[in-house]
């Protein structure tokens, strides 16, 4: 999806602020200052490191709280509820008994949310899922961000063949279609006697690593564009004519003058990144391309789910509202630093 | 100008060259990959294999193989898929108007409202009313979209079908316009608000931002000074510029839906479009297929990308350069 | 006097129309010629897909199509179109009668019926069968053309050349004497079932020798008219057709018969459930299963399959060349669980054998419970498993875990990476796309341990299922059509098999016995785990009268009536 230039272009004064309040500080302590005073920004950013919070610590529930291994079948296993011992798939009822059941959500530790087809917890599997979900959005962003602005600097630095050549180069991967190298990746790695040997590095089928590397490269061209136009604009102004005329070298220029100044774009665009980095990753997931059994991440559980979304809507729902929550306080973090860094987008008080 | 334009067509030949040669290169490179066998059947002898191959030239060498491939999808368009040993080209000719259907009724309506929700979130900046519209509009673009069609389906079609405001709910698919229109339009109108939910969002937010960074540029703040009302000066000059980054985005997304970006909406809602066509021939690994998709695809995201920076390049010489 | 005379005149006419509408209705009913229900409508039909492959009668092999190809075409033997053992007798059906063998099985006579007609009007001919024969052969791409049809004198050459195939030493076709010879290279016990399905149904002389888009004209009581993969296949009654076997080709009793593509499994059960289609080819989704036999328990029927889903080992690599591991993992396996999986046990009976129940040469018979003896699975026996495991010494052996990524194969295939885990192995799961998963496994080059499959009978016979899944001559080595998957061969036991397919061609009973012997024998030797025996689920809407499931061809679609 395409995304909306940012232009952070020297200090603006926010609305409560005075020249007084500013002075002497730097623009990263003034947006830290802005950042605190925005509730709303704060309250995402909390929930966010809640949600991180609670992924990483999926062991630790499904260990003492849950019970149970979220990656094992369950089939023929039972619970207790409140003295009640019940089979964890139940048999279809009528005339016919056709079709087995897993339980729906018992709301307590054990399979609190219910099984889902294999008799797995479900909440034990949501949590490990986040892991799997927030390390791959996080780094997949990350990637992506690295190699825009790496790109970015030289194609708006240099420009000319250099710009046309990286910016074709942009388009390209920008139309390739993403399921089919997600697809034929996943097969090569699946297939492939030991998983896939890289000279020091072995990466397993089931490894994190694939869907990380596939999305990160396919949203460069999603970062790049908005920091080589910036990059192309700071190339105009005056304190880098002012650099240029006291000899500095490109290396200086790139990195001592321009530089800093794309970082403040990354940072805002960063959480936004993020958001999409996830939503997709549980896309790939959903069609069975992202991550790969036995790990979970929250768009393999939502795919479980759709098999039982006529009797235990829960599986496909919960991992849903993770990632809605996720998504959502990314997003809010996302515009409040944006306003931190750069207040004249905020909201004004007429 | 013209220059600028013939250089972007030959630069989409080129994309669509570059973008065939990849897919056809990992398509053989995916191991267990074996179209002659798969089309044999369960227990073919090897002589039925090896006239598959014959067949459909997969016994040739492999740029011989993709000559013959761009031959018959391009020159004498009888390209035949893998699977159903049918036509391609009119496979994909009957699930272009699905996905037409389903983006154009989409585009309307997430036209419709991103420009009525930005527009009051700006013009009702510091009431209560510009944050609930714009958290709204966050959470439009937090929710993936197939999630979101898969929890619709299960209140319209399970849930609650039998309340009254669900009940004319009709099953899953898709009816031609010209067969049924009002069934057309049942089948059609939860994917519509669906997928607009997303983009709905997106744009109020685009729209909203645009607006006000736009209120505080210098010919703005002039207008105002000459005295022209405040709606005046909203429609006709803050809103017309901020058009622009608006029309250059949707651009960009409407060329990606047409391309078949829309393919989880179609697999969720069961409509036989191009997106749900592209997926289906990769998980079933029927290259002629995924080659007339591919193709299909990124010829629409292209021509987008060129007609939006065309645009752009007409607007600001300070990027044309590239 | 009048009055009277009047009331006798009423009742003479009311009685002559009572017998004239008597007669009339009888006469409807022969002409409809069905047993069950009345002729005319639609039988509105739903499928996600089209038949995978090529439309073309001699190419297409699956069931889908095949349903449809039985009541547009004939064989010169059928399967008798009935339910439960008698539909799978066999019957003539273009042919007068069954011939007797000759010559020591390798010959064949029959008479060809007069006068029936293709749905274009022409006349079925002797030469017909010669022309249909021969094209099976040049076409080049049927399946089973190099493995079934090529016992025909003339057919090896052909597979050799198709283009030029000559089968005027292994057909001859007297279109005078209105007979067909067949001239066989050997004797086989299966020729009369080959020629009794839709890759041996008489086409006219003059179908392109190369693929078709739509099946040519046939000689069933119904024809098709659309075949576009993407929308529908549409058949229509044949107005040529006059029924000659009730037992092989009855009239059908829907005018029009239609089969819709597109819709995802869970709308097409919607769509049944409101009556906006009739039957659902698909295997109805796991959650509407219990919503079914709740709410619409009269409109489905379940069916039990001579079919078995299995997982393969590979015995000829560690650790599963070792006995004693393929029997400890039988022992281990908790078929209960894997039954629950498919569905529950109104869906799958769990099995340990590689004959289906019902099959000729079947005898229930399964060592690897608790408490063998009585033939049927009960348990797991893990104790047994742990010490045949700690015996065969292959503990700690990584193990890929091989099956395709739908849903139920996926969860089979989680299920048995924690066993192996339990076991002491180090396993790990291996899913691949459906259209690559069959034939990995099959090619010995990729060193595949232990592979998720299943099979469904082509016809009643035994060799069907042991012969071609664990004969010797079906391994070929690095090859993607390896139908053994397990690579195994055990030369005591082939002997076996070749001497039963010997005796077949003359004692088919007798031979059956040995066939029973042979399963156990093999089962012994625990090639595979076997899982369960599949069973199919109908489901039709209210309004489908007169449904009848064919152990050979399931569904009979133009048995049922809509009106």
């Amino acid at each position: 999806m395409a995304v909306f230039e940012p232009e952070a272009e020297g200090i603006v004064l926010d609305a409560e602020e005075t020249g007084g309040d500013i002075a002497g500080r730097s623009p990263w302590a003034l947006a830290g200052r802005r950042l605190v005073r925005n509730k709303l920004a704060l309250a995402a950013l909390a929930l966010f490191v809640l949600i991180v919070a609670i992924s990483f610590a999926a062991p630790l529930y499904s260990k003492h709280v849950a019970n149970t291994d979220p990656f094992e079948s369950n089939i023929s296993g039972t619970v207790t509820i409140d003295g009640k011992t019940e089979p964890v798939l139940q048999q279809g009822g009528g005339k016919l008994g056709l079709g087995e059941t897993p339980i729906g959500p018992t709301w307590h530790s054990h399979y609190l949310l219910g099984a889902d087809n294999q008799g797995r917890d479900v909440a034990a599997r949501v949590l490990y899922g986040g892991r799997a979900s927030l390390e791959i959005g996080l780094g997949s962003a990350l990637l992506a961000s690295f190699l825009a602005v790496v790109f970015g600097l030289v194609a708006g630095f240099f420009g000319g063949l250099t710009d046309t050549g990286i910016s074709r180069l942009m388009d390209l991967i920008w139309a390739f279609p993403v399921y089919l190298l997600a697809i034929s990746l996943a097969t090569v790695l699946l297939t492939a006697p030991n998983g896939l040997n890289l000279g020091i590095f072995n990466v397993s089928a089931s490894s994190l690593w694939i869907p990380l590397v596939i999305i990160g490269v396919i949203y460069v061209p999603y970062v790049f564009r908005p920091i080589r136009g910036q990059v192309l604009s700071l190339r105009e102004r005056e304190f880098v004519e002012a650099a240029i005329a006291q000899g500095a070298s490109n290396f200086r220029l790139i990195f001592r003058e321009i530089l800093p100044n794309v970082a403040s774009t990354v940072i805002v665009l960063l959480p936004l990144i993020i958001a999409t980095t996830i939503l997709t990753e549980s896309a790939l997931s959903y069609l069975s391309i992202g991550v790969q059994p036995p790990k979970a991440s929250w768009g393999t559980i939502i795919e479980d789910g759709q098999a039982l979304l006529y009797t235990r809507p829960t599986v496909a729902i919960a991992p849903g509202v993770m990632i809605v929550l996720t998504v959502l306080a990314l997003n809010v973090l996302g515009d409040g630093l944006r306003d931190a860094l750069d207040p004249r987008s905020k909201v004004r008080m007429k | 100008m013209a220059t600028f334009a013939i250089r972007r067509a030959l630069w989409l030949l080129v994309v669509l060259f570059a973008i065939s040669v990849l897919v056809f290169l990992i398509f053989f490179a995916t191991p267990g990959v074996d179209p002659a066998r798969q089309m044999a059947g369960r227990n073919p002898s090897p002589e039925t294999i090896k006239n598959i191959k014959h067949e459909f030239g997969l016994d040739r060498p492999l740029p011989v193989r993709y000559g013959l491939l761009m031959k018959h999808m391009f020159i004498s368009r009888d390209l035949i898929s893998y699977g159903s040993h049918t036509r391609v080209i009119p496979e994909v000719l009957s699930a272009t108007p699905v996905t037409l259907s389903l983006v154009f009724g989409a585009a309307v309506i997430w036209v419709v409202f991103s420009i009525l929700t930005g527009v009051a979130a700006a013009v009702f900046r510091g009431t209560v009313i510009d944050p609930i519209l714009m958290i709204l509009a966050l959470i439009g673009i937090s929710v993936p979209v197939f999630w979101l069609g898969e929890v619709v389906n299960l209140v319209t079609q399970s849930r609650l079908h039998n309340f009254f405001l669900f009940s004319w709910v009709p099953p899953l698919g898709y009816t031609p316009l010209t067969q049924d229109p009002l069934m057309w339009f049942e089948q059609l109108i939860f994917p519509w608000l669906t997928l607009s939910v997303l983009y709905i969002g997106f744009y109020a937010r685009v729209l909203r931002a645009n607006l006000i960074e736009t209120e505080n540029e210098d010919y703005i703040r002039t207008a105002r000074a000459k005295g022209l009302s405040e709606r005046r000066v909203l429609l006709r000059h803050t809103l017309r510029t901020s058009m622009i980054t608006f029309v250059s985005l949707f651009g960009l997304d409407f060329g990606i839906l047409v391309g078949g970006g829309a393919l989880l909406t179609e697999v969720v809602f069961g409509l036989p479009g191009v997106g749900l066509l592209t997926y289906n021939s990769l998980t079933a690994l029927d290259l002629p297929v995924i080659m007339t998709t591919v193709i299909y695809g990124a010829f629409f995201i292209t021509l987008a990308n060129a007609l939006v920076d065309l645009l752009y390049a007409w607007l600001d010489p300070r990027v044309r350069p590239a | 006097m009048r009055s009277r005379s009047l009331f006798q005149l009423l009742t003479l006419i009311g009685l002559a129309a009572l017998v004239l509408t008597a007669c009339g209705g009888s006469s409807k009913k022969k002409s409809s010629a069905s047993s069950s229900g009345n002729a005319g409508g639609t039988l509105m039909t739903v499928a996600k897909g089209a038949p995978s492959g090529s439309p073309d009668p001699q190419i297409n092999y699956t069931l889908q199509e095949w349903q449809l190809l039985i009541i547009t075409h004939d064989g010169l033997l059928g399967f008798k179109r009935a339910s439960g053992t008698e539909g799978t007798k066999l019957v003539p059906d273009l042919a007068t009668a069954i011939p007797k063998p000759q010559n020591g099985g390798k010959t064949f006579v029959f008479h060809i019926r007069k006068g029936i007609k293709f749905s274009d009007g022409k006349e079925l001919k002797p030469s017909d069968v010669k022309y249909t024969f021969e094209r099976l052969f040049k076409i080049g791409q049927s399946p089973n053309a190099g493995t079934w049809y090529n016992v025909i004198v003339g057919g090896d050459a052909c597979v050799k050349t198709p283009a030029t195939c000559d089968l005027s030493k292994g057909v001859i076709a007297d279109d005078a004497a209105g007979t067909v010879t067949f001239h066989l290279t050997k004797g086989d016990p299966e020729f009369f079932d080959k020629l009794a399905v839709p890759f041996a149904f008489i086409l006219p002389t003059g179908t392109p020798n190369k693929e078709v888009q739509l099946p040519p004209a046939g000689t069933g009581p119904y024809k098709f008219v659309q075949y576009n993969p993407n929308k529908q296949i549409k058949l229509v009654r044949n107005t040529n057709f006059k029924e000659w076997s009730k037992d092989a080709q009855p009239n059908g009793n829907p005018d029009v018969i239609i089969q819709k593509f597109g819709l995802s499994a869970e709308a097409e059960v919607t769509q049944v459930e409101n009556g906006q289609a009739d039957w659902v080819f698909d295997t109805p989704p796991s959650d509407r299963l219990n919503e079914i036999s709740t709410k619409y328990a009269d409109q489905v029927h379940v069916n039990p399959l001579t079919a078995v889903w299995y997982w393969a080992f590979n015995v000829r690599i560690p650790p599963f060349n070792n006995l004693q591991a393929r029997q400890a993992v039988n022992f281990a396996t908790d078929r209960n669980a894997l039954v629950k999986i498919y569905g529950g046990p109104k869906l799958a009976v769990p099995t340990c054998q590689i004959l289906p129940p019902n099959f000729p040469g079947y005898k229930p018979y399964c060592p690897y419970t608790k408490n063998p003896g009585s033939g049927k699975w009960t348990a797991p026996d893990m104790a047994k498993a742990k010490q045949l495991i700690a015996a065969s010494g292959t503990k700690g052996a990584s193990v890929k875990v091989n099956t395709d990524t739908v849903e139920t194969d996926k969860a089979l295939g989680l299920y048995f990476v924690g066993l192996l885990n339990k076991l002491g192995y180090k396993a790990s799961l291996q899913a691949l796309s459906p259209d690559i998963q069959y034939p990995y496994c099959q090619n010995s080059k990729n060193k595949v341990q232990f592979c998720w499959s299943s099979w469904y009978q082509d016809y009643p016979a035994a060799s069907d299922f042991l012969n071609i899944l664990l004969g010797c001559s079906s391994f070929i080595p690095n090859s993607n059509a390896s139908p053994n998957i397990a690579e195994f061969c055990d030369k005591g036991i082939q002997a076996q098999m070749d001497a039963a397919l010997q005796q077949g061609i003359t004692d088919p009973s007798g031979a059956n016995t040995k066939w029973q012997a042979i399963d156990k024998a093999v089962t012994d030797q625990a090639p595979w785990v076997a899982l369960f025996n599949p069973k199919y689920i109908d489901f039709l809407s209210k309004r489908v009268k007169g449904y009848q499931f064919s152990p050979q061809w399931y569904f009979l679609l133009a048995q049922a009536s809509v009106k």
